[in-house]
């Protein structure tokens, strides 16, 4: 029994034809029961994301007979009635195990090298393996697939680093103070960005809060929803000297802080460590505090081209990852085969068989 | 010299480090993340050779090799590698290794100076307060060094935070508030040791009625102890921490490296004659 993959991606089909194609978790057990008993697979478990929506299937079938039958599943359960071309890919073995490992280790994610897909794979992997549809091929192959994830992860630079602005500001807070309990920051313009920032380092173990926007009711609000408390934005200053972290991303035309505004406030600070990341544009903090002991000033596209490295890193970071899921693969499938001199008729049988 | 000497397996050892530092260039420029079991790997053969010297040293006079400078330089450098090679037992700390050989070389080259290795039967100290003055000295210095190894880390973490590189966020390096921390607190437990030391040291010349303000070499401890004394004084009451107290742990270390050497060649009591 071979393993075979059915499905759409991002690499391949538009939003509006994944999400016709999308499965609703509740009704995958269903599916999966209507799918292993119309006989075009044997054990089968069914992968819906936002970017993919795929079927791995293990099949006793000859992969052209699999492959049309699992199309002609795919279209009837949504009703789709169009024709399809190369918005769906099938994969026999062995591609079809290198797909599954990639896919793993996020290596075929828009964003490569992420992490949420293995969450979601291994979700997709247990309801089918509670509804009794997965059998000693595809546990096998998903077991190998996470172990192979790890592996990855451990051994490569594939997913490290952040690659998003939020998560390299908390990295770099990481990098300069011992611990991020305890460290108070401040959110001075209440904006999308600088709130992910925010709450990226809430999550990491920052503790206050204060936030300062010139409309006070949005500071008000966005300090609620952080646990922290909003200050008027012509107080900010006086709430600086126990401040270690700055989100600045106001649409003032003109710098908020500049050298001479933030020297004596360092003085008053008796030079602790401050990190200042200016998220906006046209940018709120001049340029020049960055040659004061102690402050680390990083702007917007300082951030981006951290997080731009470490995509080239994963990127460089592929042959590697690819040579290894090849031989993980050729390891499974080699396990799978009889050893040399016994053929399949010779086997003793064991069970039902 | 023969072969398989003390001296010569120290020297090896020093060439060792030396390889080391010379690789560890190459770390640096990688982000000190890639082949650090390579630098481990030297580091070790450095601290075989070393360890062989100390022991062919140890066997040879039947005690403890620590009772001239260049034995008490061995000892510091190898209790400096020892440290070394038991943190990176962890891999994640293995590149602490890229800053400390260069220290271990600095310390190494010091060592093998002419005139520090003398016999030490004509050493004026004996018995238990010789002991006591030498270990604390020595733990003063190697407390030195790790603070001046700490501040190198701090010196290097600092400077690619300010110019946004991108090894700064992609090292394993330390954040650098803890390495000021660590710096700053091997630098007052080295302080400490050296003021035990000084206090030994005067109790003992008095009692053998030494002209103990009169040695160059104990005039030079006392400028020493007052530099450091400066930079805590610097660091805790006028808030001048983070990079400025980096680079005095720095210099601090690299003035003690520099200027013993002459300093005890000077001294009539450190100076025995052979």
């Amino acid at each position: 029994m071979a393993v075979v993959v059915i499905g759409l991606s991002h690499h391949t089909a538009p939003v509006t034809l994944r999400e016709r194609f999308a499965f609703a978790e509740a009704r995958v057990p269903e599916i999966l029961q209507n799918l292993c008993s119309s006989g075009a697979a044997d054990e089968a478990v069914i992968l819906s994301t936002c970017n993919r929506v795929e079927i791995y299937a293990a099949t006793s079938l000859d992969e052209r007979n699999a492959f049309a039958k699992l199309q002609a599943f795919l279209a009837s359960i949504h009703d789709y009635r169009d024709p399809l071309g190369d918005e769906i890919y099938t994969l026999g073995e062995p591609q079809s195990l290198h797909h599954l490992f990639k896919v793993a280790a996020g290596l075929d994610s828009m964003v490569l090298g992420e992490t949420e897909i293995l969450g979601q794979l291994k979700k997709a992997y247990d309801l089918s393996l509670q509804h009794s549809h997965t059998g000693a091929v595809l546990n096998k192959a998903f077991q190998k697939a996470f172990n192979v994830a790890k592996h990855l992860r451990t051994e490569t630079n594939i997913q490290r680093g952040s690659v998003s602005v939020g998560s390299v500001a908390v990295e770099l807070a990481e990098k300069i103070f011992n611990a991020l309990d305890d460290r108070h920051v401040m959110v001075i313009g209440a904006g999308d960005t600088s709130e992910k920032t925010a709450r990226a380092l809430l999550s990491r173990g920052a503790r206050s809060i204060i936030v300062s926007n010139r409309s006070h009711e949005r500071a008000v609000a966005l300090a609620q929803e952080l646990g922290g408390r909003a200050v008027h934005f012509e107080e900010w200053a006086a709430e600086f000297e126990k401040i270690d972290i700055v989100i600045s991303s106001t649409s003032a035309p003109h710098y908020v802080l500049d050298r001479a505004k933030l020297e004596p406030l360092m003085h008053r600070r008796r030079n602790r460590a401050l990190l200042l990341i200016d998220i906006a544009v046209p940018r709120d903090i001049e340029p020049e505090v960055n040659f004061l002991e102690n402050v680390y000033l990083y702007n917007i596209d300082d951030l981006q081209a951290i997080a731009d490295d470490y995509l080239k890193q994963r990127k460089d970071e592929i042959a590697r990852c690819e040579a290894i899921i090849t031989e993980k693969a050729q390891a499974l499938i080699g396990s799978r085969r009889p050893p040399a001199g016994i053929t399949p008729s010779a086997r003793p049988a064991f069970g039902h068989e | 010299m023969s072969i398989g000497s003390d001296k010569l397996n120290f020297i090896v050892a020093v060439i060792l480090y030396g390889v080391s530092a010379i690789y560890s260039i190459f770390i640096f420029r990688k982000g000190f993340r890639h082949d650090n079991r390579i630098n481990y790997c030297l580091l070790l053969g450095g601290f075989l050779f070393h360890t062989a010297a100390l022991f062919q040293r140890g066997f040879s006079l039947n005690r403890c090799p620590i009772h001239n400078l260049y034995e008490a330089t061995t000892f510091i450098g190898w209790t400096m590698v020892t440290a070394y090679l038991c943190l990176g037992l962890w891999s994640r700390l293995r590149f602490l290794g890229a800053f400390a050989s260069p220290v271990l070389l600095a310390v190494g080259v010091f060592a093998l100076m002419p005139g520090l290795d003398v016999k030490s039967e004509t050493m004026v100290f004996s018995g238990g307060w010789l002991s006591l003055h030498v270990a604390l000295f020595v733990l003063a210095y190697a407390a030195f060094g790790l603070s001046c190894v700490a501040g190198l880390m701090y010196l290097t973490q600092e400077h690619d935070l300010k110019f946004h590189k991108f090894r700064a966020v992609f090292s394993l390096m330390p954040p650098i508030q803890r390495l000021e921390l660590v710096s700053g607190r091997l630098l007052v437990t080295g302080f400490i040791l050296l003021t035990g030391g000084l206090i030994v040291s005067a109790l003992f010349a008095r009692q053998m009625n030494l002209r103990f303000a009169a040695d160059p070499k104990i005039v030079w401890s006392i400028f020493v102890w007052a530099l450091y004394l400066a930079l805590i004084i610097m660091r805790w009451k006028f808030s001048q921490g983070g990079r400025r107290f980096a680079w005095g742990a720095v210099f601090g270390f690299l003035f003690v490296l520099l200027t013993f050497w002459g300093s005890s060649l000077l001294s009539p009591i450190h100076k025995p004659t052979p």
